[in-house]
């Protein structure tokens, strides 16, 4: 039992201290999406709007270029689309403009990553796929030798036999609890 | 101890080069989405959506700009018809495809099976109230009268084409 506990501690150490980088970027990422609903936690967005004198509806290929003109681009387009009878719409990096070709309203969408939420996100969500498929799975596999390991790193009433063990048996039993109690309602 | 230490984290380091080594190369990189196209014919999208019940449940494959791109999550696009002002939305699986907002403006070749949706009259009028909504209209309940269909490719790749 000495050796195995001492396996155990050199395990739960070990991968403690290179799982450390990877569960902070689980960890912050985790928070961030579980309120996606309350922001967007993948880019910062940008919303203008102005008003160009009226381009007047007509044939796409005549309003194109008055709408452009009107607009008084810099940076390159990417493309552009007639997506209504007024609405013509200009497709920028990092954004696009929707102009009303009736009234002149021009309403101006930005996006840009946001700073070390994209990168956390991007690897939580496996948005890439291959090749972080593979070192997340490595990644839990650690996470589960760390959990087992570190059952047993100590002894007596403060171990599993003690308050660690009420304390495991928290942990199990919320997450079973909030299973049970989901299902039943739906 | 102090080996078993060293080896242990030499076998990890060795298991995480290998995972990442293991699969293909990040697909976003190469604008290639899902499983990408898997054919070469294609078909207008002005087509599909003047006789769409003939493709239900067909493999599709249509080419055009992204218009429209799903804000919460990316898991659809409207692609531009070679018609103007018409659409047809690709929708994917949340979390296994993820449209990013950089691919407005792109062309895109997406693929996926054709289906259709039938609302019922209580969903018919949530997405005629939506759409008056987005199109700054007044919403009348009574103009609705018979339930709609919704027709979108169900998605299975796309790719990015540079023009």
């Amino acid at each position: 039992m000495r050796t195995f506990r001492k396996w155990c501690r050199t395990f739960h150490r070990e991968l403690g201290f290179l799982a450390v980088g990877l569960t902070l970027v689980y960890a912050i990422s985790g928070i961030a999406v579980n309120h996606a609903h309350h922001w967007d936690a993948n880019y910062e967005r940008t919303l203008e709007r102005f008003t160009i004198e009226a381009p007047g509806i007509g044939p796409t290929a005549e309003i194109e270029p008055v709408v452009m003109e009107r607009l008084a681009l810099t940076e390159p387009v990417k493309s552009t689309w007639r997506a209504g009878e007024a609405e013509f719409q200009v497709f920028l990096e990092g954004g696009g403009i929707d102009v009303n070709l009736a009234t002149g309203e021009v309403v101006r969408h930005g996006f840009a990553k946001r700073t070390l939420f994209f990168d956390v996100n991007f690897m939580h969500l496996n948005s890439g796929k291959a090749p972080w498929t593979g070192i997340a799975d490595v990644y839990g596999g650690m996470l589960i030798v760390m959990a087992v390991s570190g059952i047993f790193l100590v002894r007596g009433r403060k171990g599993l036999t003690g308050r660690g063990g009420v304390l495991m048996a928290l942990g199990f039993l919320l997450p079973i609890l909030y299973a049970v109690v989901s299902r039943g309602g739906g | 101890m102090r080996n078993v230490s060293t080896i242990l984290v030499s076998v990890l380091i060795l298991l995480f080069a290998g995972a990442a080594l293991a699969e293909d190369v990040e697909k976003t990189e190469d604008k290639v989405y899902g499983e990408g196209v898997t054919g070469e014919e294609l078909i207008l999208v002005s087509e599909l959506m003047a006789t769409p019940d003939e493709y239900i449940g067909k493999t599709v494959r249509v080419k055009g700009t992204a218009v429209g791109v799903c804000a919460h999550r990316g898991c659809w696009i409207n692609i531009a018809s070679d018609k103007e002002g018409e659409t047809v939305r690709v929708k994917v699986k949340d979390g296994v495809i993820v449209f990013p907002p950089e691919i407005m403006g792109d062309t895109i070749i997406a693929e996926g099976v054709w289906t259709a949706n039938e609302l019922t009259m209580e969903q018919t009028k949530k997405v005629c109230e939506a759409k008056a909504n987005e199109d700054g209209k007044e919403f009348k309940e009574d103009e609705v009268t018979t339930c709609m269909t919704l027709y979108q490719i169900s998605g299975t790749g796309a790719v990015v084409v540079s023009e």
